[in-house]
């Protein structure tokens, strides 16, 4: 019997849309430029995001969590 | 209006971009002026506050879009104590909604092809060289071609990135901020008070700048500490909670402000960043209106001349650089300093110096008064201020 496939669990970057404002303040220290803001939209890629945290406290609203998730 | 190609394209319709585009205009260049918002001014992140006479050197002062005027400005500590300062320069308290949209409308009357809801996704490259800008127009792709780039794009500018200037702030270099449009308020509309206290807003400040009619801008910014674990609206609602439980909130606006002192390369190959994508904004208070206004004002005399002289690379559109530098160079270097000085002290310090100048004559208040009494309760502050003092 083959064991059952073992879950991933990984961190991400997670957004509280309600808290968030757009207002890109997360943007501007993002070293690898991960962080889209389009009008009332912002996506962090979980690809190229290094989880280097330094969005987290600069996010005027506390709406940016680091967060594990199990895929 | 969207032409297939301009002397000059300038990406963000705030107050420094609209100047940079109707100076550009103004000498007979065509200037396109980018706003990716649907709407310019809108939504405003910003305290609001000007010098009087700075202001008018660019734009000829309107009620439309003055809040108020005032002339005070007062200090409080932690623990309530306050020092009223006498006069210094007046300040106008904006609507910066219109004042942006005023300064957007200058631009386009001295004819730059104004456009709003346009995105720039990139620059059109040759190999390294810059020539041109990708735009989104109301979602359509748009290429327009130019000769220079003025990269307006604010604290979370892209154009900075692409032109491959070094653009990410350290943390300590970075405020978080805060503000509200409070009504209801119980305060002097005739003076702008500043608060200073860590327990309230950890290395930074707040501000209660009114608006008249009974409104006022309540805001904070803090300095980004990955330890710190509350945000900086966290402070604000304390601080409101504490000074104005009667208030009503009419909006909210936050944001992030480079307090790094400028970039040390604001130039490109065909391109110049200007306001807070350049940095510009003061090292010490965060203050960044009519300095971004410089900028645009200085990045547009250098274009115009590149565009006269046939070069537009680093090389030429360095002299930017070096009129900035005349104007802001030595303030901003010391404003950095002074803030790092004014950062090491401890709350309980700086409350007793608070305390002590509070009990001097306002009247008669001078700064080396102040300063006097600093020194006594904090004589470690001469290691800091003397290099200040001596202008180096």
């Amino acid at each position: 019997m083959a064991a059952p496939a073992k879950s991933q669990v990984r961190s991400l970057v997670v957004v509280d849309y309600d808290h968030c404002s757009y207002c890109g303040a997360c943007v501007a220290v993002c070293p690898p430029d991960s962080i889209i803001l389009h009008d009332a939209t912002l996506l962090i890629d979980p690809v190229t995001c290094t989880l280097c945290r330094r969005c987290l406290p600069a996010c005027p609203t506390g709406a940016l969590t680091l967060q594990e998730v199990t895929a | 209006m969207i032409r297939e190609s301009y002397d000059v394209v300038v990406i963000g319709a705030g107050p420094a971009g609209s100047i940079a585009a109707r100076t550009c205009a103004q000498a007979g260049l065509r200037v396109l002026l980018a706003e990716k918002r649907q709407e310019i001014g809108s939504p405003v992140r910003c305290a609001e506050a000007v010098g009087k006479e700075t202001a008018a050197e660019f734009i000829p002062l309107a009620d439309k879009w003055i809040a108020a005027e005032v002339d005070h400005f007062s200090l409080t500590s932690s623990v309530n104590d306050t020092i009223h300062f006498p006069p210094l320069e007046t300040t106008l308290v904006l609507e910066r909604k219109i004042f942006d949209r005023e300064l957007a409308h200058t631009a386009a009357q001295a004819g730059a092809d104004v456009v709003v809801k346009a995105r720039a996704a990139g620059f059109i490259k040759n190999g390294a060289g810059i020539e041109g800008v990708k735009l989104m127009v109301q979602g359509m792709p748009h290429e327009v071609r130019c000769q220079i780039v003025i990269g307006a794009d604010g604290t979370e500018a892209q154009s900075t990135r692409w032109a491959g200037l070094k653009s990410v702030p350290q943390l300590k270099d970075y405020y978080s901020a805060a503000q509200y449009l409070l009504t209801n308020v119980n305060i002097d509309h005739t003076v702008c008070q500043y608060h200073l206290g860590w327990s309230q807003a950890p290395l930074g400040y707040l501000w209660v700048f009114p608006k008249g009619n009974n409104t006022a801008n309540v805001g904070l910014v803090i300095a980004v500490d990955p330890k710190q674990t509350r945000s900086a609206i966290d402070y604000l609602n304390d601080f409101v909670t504490k000074h104005f439980p009667q208030s009503s909130i009419l909006s909210q606006v936050v944001g992030g402000i480079p307090i790094s002192n400028v970039l040390p390369e604001m130039t490109a190959d065909h391109y110049l960043a200007i306001g807070d994508a350049a940095h510009q904004s003061d090292p010490l208070t965060a203050g960044g209106i009519t300095n971004g206004m410089y900028g645009g004002l200085f990045a547009a005399q250098t274009a115009i001349e590149a565009l006269r002289q046939g070069d537009t690379t680093r090389k030429f559109l360095k002299k930017y650089e070096k009129l900035w530098d005349d104007k802001f160079g030595a303030d901003y270097r010391r404003l950095y300093r002074v803030r790092q000085a004014v950062f090491k002290i401890p709350e309980e310090k700086l409350n007793s110096m608070i305390q002590q100048v509070s009990q001097l004559d306002a009247k008669n208040l001078s700064l080396t008064q102040v300063f006097k009494v600093f020194l006594r309760e904090y004589p470690l502050l001469i290691v800091d201020a003397l290099p200040l003092l001596l202008g180096k």
